[in-house]
């Protein structure tokens, strides 16, 4: 196990770095250099190479990236162009609201998605199949931001009960306000990953219901309920778990869209924020932040997989 | 010839689905819409400013922005952005990605591994991130939210194709040709391409879905298309601001938005049944 593990992180570490690389050289790619967003429009060539050897960009390409690479490995990722303050700090602040939106959105996906794909997978090809199976096309059809509009209206703007900024409070700080502030942020994301998890748990319980096993405990006199929620759906879940995984990405993209309908204060508002502004180093902060939490998660649904899952061999 | 074919198949499959053919007249209305546009009777950049933010009336049938230009109007002309961003888009992506898969199902070895880790890095970003980063770089520009979405559809492309090279490579047809001494790049394009455009032909609508959606998401982030060009994203970013004085010019644009990306979903679903379930006594002999 430990050695799969091991195994699995090495695997990471080219995909990383040809990522940092990437990374690092948006920089250099920019018209004009940072340097150019630094000094502003009317700058002379002192002062521009003043800013050259402040930035340490007189240095060889190479140790630019490695010096780079090494202050991001132990956490200084340079400070903002604009705020001067240290890029890390300004992440950090925005992280915790960021993955409470995360873990409400997956409560909402779950208690969505689940019901929908058991309920159609039971009875495949009836009406409810049909029905629910047209809710999960409309749940990943649906522009995230345009659901996350037409509920403001509702909710805020015409009944008023909810309001349409929402602000960051921390759920162990004061519970009430701090639903009130992400329902229907959590609501706008979480439709969208309850239609992804519909569609492939629903595929998944599909198969399992035609295995011999199901028939076996069917001739048992087990009711098509029990049978589902003892034998099916724990064995509709292992395979379900990698696509948690490929969920990942979309959900991280809509959480940056999410943060932006509701003015919520999180990782992806500060990251349009960096590219309005060109605030460069902020810009690479928040990728790498970002690409690390996503390949993290990666990785740890690759570990749990093969732990629940005695048939995969991590040899 | 072979592609002309089996997009017509295609068409004759997709026609015995209600959902797919209801996707099919609505997309053929907006592309007919989005070309013809300038033969209509609308101006979607005119400015009235004695009326601004009005609801849906006679002389204006989807109201008035904030600037008082006719929303109707941006919203057919936002048809032609949206559309074009994805066809570009979509060209982008499959030129380079099918040769990436084509060269790496069919050689095998270092040539694979390079180019998959090169998708594996492009896939390990969620395609918003990449797209956004990339117009960081550009700057805001039409083309470049056109070559960000392209790029990000890349990987797509590249790994269908790889995976069809890997189930054709070593039947019989494939293997003749090489005895018969065609060349690699003969038998990539002549034999085993053709061979999988039904694959291509699925990707190429998922990804125009996508593609539609990304380019909206930008604009509605404010990264995208840049103003004055009419763009449904760019549409629901400012309608939003006035959600409380007019609430339809958030709602509308963004009904035309879902339909058209729940069109190409539903053509993507129904192409897929054709490969998937060819046995299916009602699609029989409309797609290989």
């Amino acid at each position: 196990m430990i050695a799969f593990i091991g195994r699995r992180i090495l695997q990471l570490i080219p995909v990383l770095l040809i990522a940092s690389v990437g990374i690092w050289a948006m920089l250099y790619a920019v018209p004009g250099g940072p340097i150019g967003v630094i000094v502003g429009e009317n700058a002379t060539p002192e002062s521009i190479e003043a800013a050259r050897r402040e930035f340490g960009l007189d240095r060889p390409v190479a140790v630019q990236y490695a010096d780079w690479l090494i202050n991001a490995v132990r956490g200084d990722l340079g400070a903002s162009i604009h705020s001067r303050e240290p890029v890390f700090d300004l992440i950090m602040d925005r992280l915790p609201a960021t993955l409470q939106l995360a873990v409400a959105a997956t409560i909402v996906a779950l208690v969505l998605g689940i019901p929908v794909a058991v309920i159609s997978a039971m009875y495949p090809g009836g009406w409810a199949d049909r029905i629910l199976s047209g809710w999960s096309a409309l749940a990943l059809g649906v522009p995230t931001f345009w659901l996350g509009i037409l509920l403001i209206l509702w909710f805020a703007v015409d009944l008023r009960w909810l309001p349409s900024v929402s602000q960051h409070v921390a759920i162990w700080a004061d519970p009430a306000v701090a639903l009130r502030n992400l329902i229907l942020p959590a609501i706008t994301l979480g439709v969208y990953v309850s239609g992804v998890i519909a569609r492939f748990l629903r595929a998944s319980l599909v198969t399992e219901l035609n295995a011999d096993y199901v028939r076996t405990v069917r001739s048992k006199g087990l009711t098509e309920g029990a049978i589902m929620r003892l034998h099916v759906l724990p064995n509709a879940l292992l395979p379900f778990i990698t696509i948690v995984g490929l969920m990942m990405a979309s959900f991280i993209g809509g959480a940056v869209v999410t943060e932006a309908v509701f003015t919520y204060p999180g990782l992806g508002r500060l990251l349009i924020q960096a590219i309005n502004t060109r605030d460069y180093p902020l810009i690479q902060g928040c990728i790498v932040v970002i690409l690390v939490i996503y390949v993290l998660i990666n990785l740890t649904v690759d570990i749990l997989y093969a732990y629940v899952d005695p048939r995969i061999e991590y040899a | 010839m072979k592609q002309m074919h089996a997009i017509l198949a295609a068409l004759r499959g997709l026609l015995r689905q209600t959902g797919a053919t209801l996707g099919l007249g609505f997309l053929g209305l907006i592309v007919l819409i989005a070309v013809f546009a300038d033969l209509l009777p609308l101006d979607p950049l005119g400015q009235d400013f004695l009326r601004t933010l009005e609801g849906p009336s006679r002389d204006y049938w989807f109201g008035t922005d904030e600037l008082g230009r006719d929303i109707l109007s941006r919203v057919v002309f936002g048809a032609r952005t949206s559309l074009v961003t994805a066809a570009g888009a979509v060209t982008i992506a499959a030129l380079i990605g099918v040769p990436m898969g084509l060269i790496g199902g069919f050689f095998g070895g270092w040539r694979d591994a390079v180019l998959m880790r090169l998708v594996d890095v492009m896939m390990a970003l969620p395609a918003i991130l990449f797209a956004m980063a990339l117009i960081a770089v550009f700057g805001r520009s039409q083309g470049a939210a056109l070559l960000a979405v392209g790029i990000t559809g890349i990987p797509g492309f590249a790994r269908i194709v790889r995976a069809q090279v890997l189930t054709l490579r070593k039947r019989d047809f494939v293997v003749a040709v090489e005895a018969f001494g065609g060349t690699a790049s003969y038998n990539m394009f002549r034999t085993i391409l053709p061979n999988s455009w039904s694959q291509i032909l699925v990707q190429v609508v998922v990804l125009s879905s996508v593609a539609i959606l990304l380019e909206a998401a930008l604009a509605f982030l404010g990264v995208g298309v840049p103003p004055p060009t009419p763009s449904w994203g760019e549409m629901l970013r400012t309608g939003k601001s006035y959600l409380h004085e007019a609430p339809y010019y958030a709602v509308l644009p963004g009904i035309v938005l879902t339909l058209t990306i729940l069109a190409f979903d539903s053509i993507g679903r129904g192409l897929s049944r054709l490969i998937e379930n060819p046995r299916d006594a009602a699609l029989q002999g409309s797609l290989k």
